[in-house]
């Protein structure tokens, strides 16, 4: 039987670094010598040692002579071309509503990581310049981070491996300055809401127009508005949807009573990740044209807010957190206490002393925890 | 667990695996549809089929409760088009004759300022595919059907393609070799939330995705193994024998030697490999190769015999390697200015890329280094087994150098290591390009084979996002099966 | 007849979690109780959300919630705490520390 070469041994392990791509020289020449050997191990010589035939069937033939005809062609990639059985970005050939969709080069990661850590933009500003998902982002943020603390460690990366994939899947890269804006992902999915599911006929009069507001309450089974307030709504759009999207979620319209009390459904305009961009749209439609340095001005200036509201948020649930608990370290214990406050009152307890909102585990109540179907492995691990 | 995950040839199933097995049947696979099954029957087969590939590890009954009829869609919106229209464009007019909407308007670019955009920079635009605007295609819902099973944290890792298949996943989890938000995680089951990192050991996956050792270089491994048992032997007899004799200088020659007879052992090794070859396979070496051994036997020589006094080979191999590129930067240096046609400023600019693109030489694509000259090898042989002397780069041409130093790069990233389960230098296995694909609600490193889990997989028009090999005609009847009305 | 504040197991195997009761004091341990005024858990939590270094210099904590008003309540009406919630009372700034009999 020929003897495989090495690739690594021949000509001083030249021809394996110099050659990133494994469909070059190198691989051209292996794959000829196992070729060679197939056939060797196909003669009765090369298993003189067994009597048994092996099990050559007919449709490990097919598979064989498929693997060396169509099938060669996969085996190897070209370097940063997709290399899936159907010649297109979908690599199942019985399903063409999966595409391969493209990653996040090393650069673009690199640079989405330094915008947010050194430049200090906000998540929300780098997703809008990017295309790019928030949350990708502030993953990306936390694996960048990760990276550069296992790198300062010295621990061993798998960089050929990473090298490979990116050869071989879609890559969105960090586009030059000249080059035409390409979106890496849609920013703006609205996800489908389950109270959208219904068909409903509903008539409306003609004297007001039926709006995303309207719809909503309308799928919720809200009242409908008061002309007046319609109105208002309906003439500050912008104002509207600031006032949904940074004011307190509290503040939110309920409907219904008791378990069925459910929040009514906003418009698309305050459900989509990015509200603001639709406030920059309706500037550019009306004063684009004739003072595009103050759209932007003013787009410069929402962002900023936005931040500021979000930073805002962040801090008074920190506060009304602390505000909650009391935390006591005694000396001569190695713990911390934390003491929370809770209410137990007719109002939280019930009739029947069992409601949830009282604090304890409830009495006369059955522990499933270790019945069968049970969920019984972790559900969450807290960073 | 017992595997049950084959690929039979017979009765072709679809699994979670990269084998070329699962390729050839999967090339081969086509729709279930038969006309004359009974829809009892079609439906089994479909839900038969489909729970082959998805969640084939989870009991029947366990998926049944993770089944969910609620399947997860988004539809993107452009922000223009909720500008310009609040709705009631849509609603308007129905019931009385105007039964369509109205046609939307002309979609136009969509435009972002940058925050650093300046007033006088031409505004950079972006245009979205329509199609998925307008909603001209439809949201295939039932290809989200085992969506659920996507959040298991075998699946995840299969998904991020640190696995080569999802037993091997499932494998890598159970012995400990996971983290999930860097805490280690043994339940292949867990159920990833939006916003959880996990992490394989880079080892591992390398393992999981690099070509295997073929018989040669496992025998290698076996030898090196045994040679270095009995090093190991040697020097502690050596060690006790000096210690009789003086404990103090004999720890100083230990430290002295030890490095010192490292590389020469290895390089003895190479040399000793390249002669079996030589001998072992002469008839199938074309003459370009033999030349090249020879070459290469006789720069081991060299190196063997001048290494005994040199302090060549007991500097480590990194302090070697930045030495070298130092070196080369300089060279380059040196003789950029002699060029004419090369101005300063194109100059830095190189200076600047080499630097950055140390780390990533290899993502750029490497395509086109044509036949690999006579010079160039040469150059690299002197690279590696003279690293301190100069290298004589002076006949190089640019193309040459940028391959050399690359190749440089890539040899500290990659280097051959017998003690590694894996092929090396690394090289990715075979076939493994035909089922690379990462799906969007993943984000991953694969420099830290590390990714985050960012949300549960959707559908959004035209698209499915959970990675399935087959399409509506088998996932339509296998979620009716799990709706559990036949 | 005593009323007591104490204790009443909860949780499962190894992983102890209790209700702070008021409680009849010759009443079983985990029967229905006067009133739950709160809750403890002795396991030790590890804090998350932190950086490096501060999860290293950081205190593990116990959970405990209560409704210090009815607590105040039931000690003033002559409700007698036990040993473990007289201790939990004491951090919480209710009441004196218990006086360990010196023998």
């Amino acid at each position: 039987m020929a003897q495989r070469i090495p690739n690594h041994l021949v000509s001083n392990s030249l021809l394996p670094y110099l050659s990133s791509s494994p469909s070059t020289s190198l691989f051209r020449l292996t794959t000829a010598y196992t070729s060679s050997s197939l056939t060797d191990a196909s003669r009765p010589a090369s298993r003189s040692f067994s009597t048994t035939r092996p099990s050559q069937t007919k449709l490990r033939r097919e598979m064989i002579r498929w693997l060396r005809g169509k099938g060669s062609e996969l085996q190897h990639h070209t370097p940063g071309e997709t290399n899936y059985i159907t010649h297109t970005n979908k690599p199942f050939p019985g399903n063409p509503l999966y595409r391969s969709d493209p990653i996040l080069s090393e650069d673009m990661r690199n640079e989405i990581h330094r915008q947010v850590t050194v430049q200090n933009k906000s998540v929300r500003a780098v997703s809008v310049q990017y295309s790019v998902d928030m949350r990708r982002v502030a993953a990306v943020v936390r694996l960048v981070e990760l990276e550069n603390q296992m790198k300062e460690q010295g621990k061993s990366l798998a960089l050929p491996y990473a090298r490979a994939i990116h050869e071989m899947v879609p890559v969105t890269h960090l586009r030059e300055h000249d080059d035409r804006r390409k979106s890496h992902e849609t920013i703006n999915d609205l996800p489908v809401h389950r109270l959208t599911d219904p068909q409903i006929f509903y008539p409306v009069s003609e004297s007001r127009q039926f709006n995303r507001i309207d719809a909503g309450r309308v799928f919720s089974a809200a009242p409908a508005l008061r002309n007046q307030r319609a109105e208002w709504l309906e003439a500050n759009p912008d104002e509207t949807i600031r006032r949904i999207t940074q004011e307190s979620p509290a503040n939110i319209e309920k409907v219904g009573k008791g378990d069925e009390e459910h929040q009514v459904l906003l418009p698309a305009d305050a459900r989509i990740p990015h509200p603001h961009m639709i406030t920059h749209e309706r500037n550019r439609l009306t004063i684009g044209k004739t003072e595009p340095a103050e759209v932007r001005q003013k787009y410069r200036e929402r962002l900023e807010q936005e931040t500021q509201v979000e930073l805002q948020r962040k801090e008074r649930a920190q506060q009304r957190l602390e505000m909650k608990t009391q935390k006591v370290q005694p000396e001569n214990s190695r713990f911390e206490f934390r003491f929370t406050d809770v209410v137990v009152s007719r109002e939280t307890t019930g009739l029947t002393g069992r409601g949830h909102k009282a604090p304890g585990r409830r009495y006369g109540v059955p522990s499933s925890d270790r019945k069968k179907g049970q969920v019984k492995i972790p559900t969450r691990v807290k960073v | 667990m017992r595997n049950r995950a084959t690929t039979p040839l017979k009765t072709p199933k679809i699994r979670q695996s990269w084998s070329k097995y699962n390729l050839y049947n999967l090339s081969r696979l086509r729709d279930v549809y038969r006309p004359n099954a009974t829809f009892f029957q079609q439906k089994w087969k479909a839900k038969a089929a489909a729970r082959a590939y998805h969640g084939e590890q989870v009991s029947e009954k366990q998926w049944q409760r993770m089944f969910s009829p609620r399947l997860r869609s988004v539809v993107p919106m452009a922000p223009s088009n909720l500008a310009r229209d609040d709705g009631s464009a849509m609603s308007a007019g129905r019931g009385s004759g105007l039964t369509k909407a109205p046609q939307p308007e002309e979609m136009e670019d969509f435009e972002v300022y940058e925050e650093d955009a300046g007033a006088d920079k031409p505004r950079e635009k972006f245009r979205g595919s329509r199609a998925s605007y307008t909603g001209e295609r439809t949201t295939p819902y039932v290809q989200m059907t085992f969506a659920p099973l996507e959040r298991r944290l075998d699946t995840a890792i299969f998904r991020a393609m640190f696995a080569s298949s999802a037993r091997q996943a499932r494998q890598f989890v159970v012995h400990g070799a996971v983290k999930v938000n860097g805490k280690p995680m043994r339940f292949p089951g867990y159920l990833l939330n939006p916003g959880d990192m996990f992490q394989v050991e880079p080892e591992r996956v390398m393992y999981a995705t690099g070509a295997p050792k073929d018989k040669v270089e496992r025998r290698q491994t076996r030898v090196a193994r045994k040679k270095a048992a009995e090093e190991a032997k040697k020097a502690e007899e050596a060690a006790e024998e000096a210690a009789e004799e003086a404990e103090e200088a004999a720890e100083a020659t230990k430290a002295e030697s030890a490095p010192l007879e490292a590389p020469r052992k290895t390089l003895r090794a190479l040399m000793s490999k390249a002669k079996a070859i030589m001998n072992s396979s002469k008839d199938v070496l074309p003459a370009k190769r033999k030349q090249d051994l020879r070459g290469f036997q006789r720069a081991v020589r060299r190196v063997l015999s001048r290494s005994g006094n040199s302090s060549v080979l007991t500097a480590n191999l990194e302090e070697q390697f930045s030495e070298l590129t130092t070196l080369l930067k300089v060279k380059r240096a040196e003789k950029k200015p002699q060029k004419a046609e090369k101005t300063e400023v194109e100059a830095k600019a190189e200076g600047s890329a080499t630097e950055k693109s140390e780390s990533e030489a290899a993502t750029t694509k490497a395509g086109e280094n044509g036949p690999i000259t006579t010079q160039l090898s040469e150059a690299f042989r002197q690279a590696i087994q003279n690293p301190e002397k100069e290298v004589d780069t002076s006949e190089l041409s640019d193309e040459e150098f940028e391959v050399l130093r690359r190749a440089l790069v890539q040899m500290r990233d990659n280097p051959v290591d017998s003690t590694k389960p894996y092929a090396t230098p690394w090289r990715p296995r075979d076939y493994m390009s035909a089922f690379a694909t990462i799906p969007r609600y993943l984000e991953v490193n694969h420099n830290i084979c590390a990714a985050v889990y960012l949300r549960h997989p959707v559908a959004r028009p035209g698209f499915g996002e959970v990675p399935t090999p087959f399409g509506e005609m088998v996932n339509n009847p296998a979620f009716v099966w799990y709706l559990r009305r036949r | 007849m005593v009323v007591r504040i104490r204790l009443s197991r909860f949780g499962n195997k190894h992983q102890p979690f209790y209700n702070i009761v008021v409680a009849q004091a010759r009443s079983a341990r985990d029967s229905k109780p006067l009133e739950v005024i709160g809750t403890f858990n002795p396991v030790p939590q590890r804090p998350t959300g932190l950086s490096d270094e501060e999860a290293r210099a950081a205190r593990a904590y116990k959970d405990i919630s209560l409704d210090r008003s009815r607590a105040k309540y039931w000690l003033g009406v002559g409700a007698q705490p036990s040993d473990g919630v007289w201790r939990l009372l004491h951090l919480a700034g209710l009441i004196e520390a218990k006086k360990v009999p010196s023998n």
